[in-house]
C-alpha cells in the first residue's frame, strides 16, 4: 500500500472526529507551544540585552550585594547599602581603576514634567557624572551642577512625552520637599527594557544615607558602585583587584549580611549570569514539555486503541479484501503521525504566536527559533509513532473472522 | 478440447438423476467432487473446525467441497450449521484444524499470512451480508481498495473502479458515501469492489440478507451474469428462492453436508440462464 493512499485514508479518518483528534493532539500542541513560546521570549530577550551589550564591549563593571532566592531560581538583587565612601575613595587608588562612581536610590513621590505628574513610576538615583561615560546620550550631556538631572530614555513612557536637554521637571521626595531641575541630558543605558523609567541627580546634593563604619565614622553609604577601567585590557586584573579588595579590606565585607554576596561583574558577566539563569529556565521548561508531550502521547495512544476497536469491523473488511498486517499497521501508524505532526505544528503555530505578542509588548525583537521548530516538529513526528506502535500492532493483529463476527 | 461451462453444467446436470434433483453422496458419482473434467477452482477436503466454549463445537465436521471452476453453488442450512465457516476456509481468512484448503491449485496452510493476504486480494472477491463498504470512503474509493493493497496506479484504480460501478448500475452514485446509498446500492458497491481484481472465485455470505426480494432478485441477475462469464461463485443463503439461482445447492447441518442438490441450469431462479454472450450491460435499476 504505498503511503500518499495511506496518508488519503488517515486524513479522512482524523477530520470525520474533528474534535477528538483536536482534543487528542492538545497535550501536544501545548507542550509544544511551552517550547516555543519561550525560546521567542527567551531569544528576544537575550537578543534585546547581548545585542546591545555586545555592541557596546566597554571597560566597566559593576559592584553590587547579591543572594540566592528562597526558591533557588537565578539570583536576587540586595538593595541594603553597604559601600561605604571610604570603599570607593580606596577603590579609586587601586591599579587600572579610573573612576568609582557610587549609587544609591532617592525616593522620589513625585514627579512633574510639562504640567503632568507622575507617582510611584519613576525613581531617583544619586550618582556622579562619572557613571555616564561609556553611556550613550539620546541628547544632551551628563550633569555637572546641582540643579540638574540626566533622565534615562524610559522617563518619556511615564510621561508619553519626549524630553530633552534643557527642559525642567520637578521631584518631590519622600520627606515632601519639591525641587525643580533642568535635563541636562537624555541617556539611552536600557538594557532589555528591563530597568524602570529613572532619574540621575548628583550625588553631592542629593544622597543622605549614610551609616556607622566598623571603625566607628560615620559615612555615606551607597546600594552598588560603578568601576570605570582605564582600558579594556585592564578590566582582567582591575576586577580581580576590585574583588579582592571588597572581600578582605572594605566596609561593605562587615556590613553586608553573611548570606549576601558581593558581585563585581563586568558586563561579560552578567551575559553569563544571564545565560546561566536562561539555561535553568530552559531546562525548566523543558521538563513541563516533556511532561505535557508525554500526556500527549499517552492521549494519543489512548485515542488510536479506541480507534482500533471502534474500526474492528473495517479492519475484518480490509483484511478481507486482501489488507496485510503490515497496511493495516502502516494505516494507523501514518493516522498518529499525522496527529503528532499536526500537534506540533499548531503547537509551533500558537507558541510563535504567544511569543510575538509577548515581544511586541516588551519591545523586545521577534526571534524565530528554527532549531526548536525543527526539534519540535520531529518530537511530533516521534511522538506520533511511539504512541501509534502499540494500537498499531494491535490493529495489524486483528483477526479477520473474529472481526467480521463482530456487529 | 475445451468445454464451455454452459456445456460442462449441462453435463454434469445429466449426471444427476432426472425428476428428483436431489442425490446422496454414497451414489456412484460423487457431486461434492465431481468437476465434470474441468479445472478445479478451489477445494476443501475433510476440513473440520472445532470451537471450544466448555464443550466442544464442531463447526464443520469432516466437510469435502470442491468448487470447478465457472460453477455457482448455493450453501443452505440451518443457523450455526458452519456455513460461515466453510465460506471463510475458501476465502482464506480463516485456517482448518484438519484436512486442506486448496485455491487455484495453491494449498492454503502452506502460505504465510502475506501470502494468504495476496491470495484473498488477487484470486477471491467477497461479498457480505452487511454489505460491508469503510463508512467514509466514496463508493470509488472502496471499490478501489483492494486494488490500493495490490499496487495498481492510482489513476488507473479509479478507472477500474468507476467501470465496475458503472457495470453494476450505479456510474451515478460514485462519489456517494454509503450512508447515502440505499441497502441495494450499498450491496452492489459491494459486489464492484469484490470484482476488483478480478477474481476467478467470488464468495458471498447471505448477500441478500438484508435485502428486500425484488432487489435481492436483481443482486442475484448481477451474479448470475457474473457466473456466466466464468465466475467460480459460492454462496451462502438461507432463502430457498436465491438459492434457487445456483448449479446446485449445499445443504449443510451440524458442521456436516447432508445433501446435495443439483439444479437444471435451465432453470434457475426460475428464468432461462442468459446466453453467455450477452454481456451486463449494468442498466439494473437502483432501489
Ligand atoms: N469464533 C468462534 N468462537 C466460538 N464459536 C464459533 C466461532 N465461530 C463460529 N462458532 C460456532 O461454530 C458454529 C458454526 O458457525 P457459523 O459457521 O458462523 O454458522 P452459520 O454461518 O451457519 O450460521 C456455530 O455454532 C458458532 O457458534
Ligand atoms: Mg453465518
Amino acid at each position: 500500500m504505498n503511503l500518499r493512499e495511506c496518508l488519503r485514508i488517515g486524513w479522512r479518518s482524523i477530520t470525520s472526529h474533528k474534535l477528538r483528534s483536536t482534543l487528542t493532539t492538545l497535550g501536544v500542541i501545548l507542550g509544544v507551544a511551552a517550547v516555543i513560546t519561550f525560546m521567542v521570549l527567551g531569544g528576544g530577550f537575550s537578543q534585546s540585552v547581548v545585542g546591545e551589550i555586545e555592541a557596546e564591549q566597554e571597560p566597566v563593571m559593576t559592584v553590587h550585594t547579591q543572594t540566592d532566592p528562597p526558591d533557588g531560581f537565578g539570583v536576587m538583587l540586595v538593595d541594603t547599602p553597604i559601600y561605604t565612601e571610604s570603599d570607593v575613595e580606596a577603590l579609586e587608588e587601586l591599579e587600572g581603576v579610573e573612576w568609582v562612581a557610587p549609587e544609591g536610590s532617592i525616593g522620589l513621590a513625585q514627579t512633574e514634567y510639562d504640567d503632568e505628574r507622575v507617582t510611584g513610576v519613576v525613581e531617583g538615583q544619586a550618582t556622579t557624572p562619572d557613571r555616564f561615560e561609556h553611556d550613550e546620550f539620546v541628547d544632551g550631556e551628563p550633569f555637572d551642577w546641582a540643579d540638574e538631572a540626566v533622565v534615562s530614555e524610559r522617563v518619556n513612557d511615564a510621561f508619553e512625552g519626549n524630553l530633552s536637554a534643557g527642559e525642567e521637571l520637578t521631584v518631590t521626595f519622600e520627606d515632601g520637599e519639591e525641587r525643580t531641575v533642568t535635563v541636562a541630558g537624555v541617556v539611552d543605558d536600557d538594557l532589555g527594557g528591563q530597568s524602570p523609567p529613572l532619574v540621575y541627580l548628583p550625588v553631592d546634593e542629593h544622597h543622605e544615607t549614610t551609616i556607622e563604619t566598623p571603625d566607628g565614622d560615620r559615612e555615606p553609604v551607597y546600594q552598588s558602585l560603578v568601576v570605570g577601567v582605564e582600558s579594556l585590557g585592564d578590566v582582567d586584573p582591575a576586577q580581580d583587584a576590585v574583588t579582592d579588595y571588597l572581600a578582605e579590606e572594605s566596609d561593605a565585607s562587615e556590613l553586608k549580611e553573611d548570606d549576601d554576596e558581593i558581585a563585581v561583574q563586568t558586563i561579560e558577566d552578567a551575559v553569563e549570569q544571564f545565560d546561566d539563569l536562561v539555561g535553568q529556565l530552559t531546562a525548566f521548561i523543558g521538563a513541563v514539555a516533556a511532561i505535557a508531550l508525554v500526556v500527549g502521547s499517552i492521549g494519543i495512544a489512548n485515542i488510536m486503541i479506541v480507534s482500533v476497536t471502534e474500526r474492528t469491523r473495517e479492519i475484518g473488511i480490509m483484511k478481507a479484501v486482501g489488507a496485510r498486517r503490515r497496511d493495516v499497521m502502516q494505516l494507523f501508524l501514518v493516522e498518529s503521525v499525522i496527529l503528532g505532526l499536526i500537534g506540533a505544528v499548531v503547537g509551533v503555530l500558537v507558541g510563535l504566536g504567544v511569543g510575538y505578542l509577548g515581544v511586541t509588548l516588551l519591545e523586545w525583537p521577534m526571534v524565530y527559533p528554527i532549531d526548536w521548530i525543527v526539534i519540535a516538529i520531529v518530537v511530533g513526528v516521534g511522538v506520533g509513532v511511539g504512541s501509534g506502535l502499540y494500537p498499531a500492532w494491535r490493529g495489524a493483529r486483528v483477526d479477520p473472522i473474529e472481526a467480521l463476527r463482530h456487529e | 478440447m475445451i468445454t464451455s461451462p454452459l456445456e460442462s453444467l449441462s453435463q454434469l446436470s445429466r449426471t444427476l438423476p432426472t425428476g428428483t434433483p436431489t442425490t446422496d453422496v454414497e451414489d456412484g458419482v460423487d457431486p461434492v467432487t465431481e468437476t465434470s473434467g474441468r479445472p478445479v477452482a478451489a477445494a476443501v477436503d475433510d476440513v473440520r473446525k472445532t470451537y471450544y466454549l466448555g464443550e466442544p463445537v464442531h463447526a464443520l465436521d469432516g466437510v469435502s467441497l470442491t468448487l470447478p471452476a465457472g460453477s455457482f453453488t448455493a450453501v443452505m442450512g440451518p443457523s450455526g450449521s458452519g456455513k460461515s465457516t466453510l465460506l471463510n476456509l475458501f476465502g482464506c481468512l480463516d485456517t482448518p484444524d484438519e484436512g486442506t484448503v486448496e485455491i487455484g491449485g495453491e494449498v492454503a496452510s502452506e502460505l504465510s499470512e502475506a501470502e494468504r493476504a495476496r491470495v484473498r486480494g488477487t484470486r477471491i472477491g467477497f461479498v457480505f451480508q452487511g454489505f460491508d463498504l469503510l463508512p467514509r470512503l466514496t463508493a470509488v474509493e472502496n471499490v478501489a481498495l483492494p486494488m490500493v493493497f495490490h499496487g495498481r496506479q492510482g489513476s488507473d484504480r479509479h478507472d477500474r473502479a468507476r467501470g465496475l460501478l458503472e457495470r453494476v448500475g450505479l456510474g451515478d452514485r460514485l462519489d456517494h458515501v454509503p450512508t447515502e446509498l440505499s441497502g441495494g446500492q450499498r450491496q452492489r458497491v459491494a459486489i464492484a469492489r469484490a470484482l476488483a481484481n478480478d477474481p476467478a472465485i467470488l464468495l458471498a455470505d447471505e448477500p441478500t440478507g438484508n435485502l428486500d426480494t425484488e432487489t435481492g432478485e436483481r443482486i442475484m441477475g448481477l451474479f448470475r451474469d457474473l457466473n456466466g462469464e466464468e465466475t467460480t461463485i459460492l454462496m451462502v443463503t438461507h432463502e430457498r428462492h436465491i438459492a434457487d439461482h445456483a448449479d446446485r445447492i449445499v445443504h449443510l447441518l451440524d458442521g456436516r453436508i447432508e445433501e446435495v442438490e443439483g439444479l437444471d441450469p435451465n432453470e434457475r431462479g426460475g428464468r432461462p440462464r442468459p446466453d453467455p454472450e450477452d454481456r451486463v450491460d449494468g442498466s439494473g435499476g437502483g432501489s
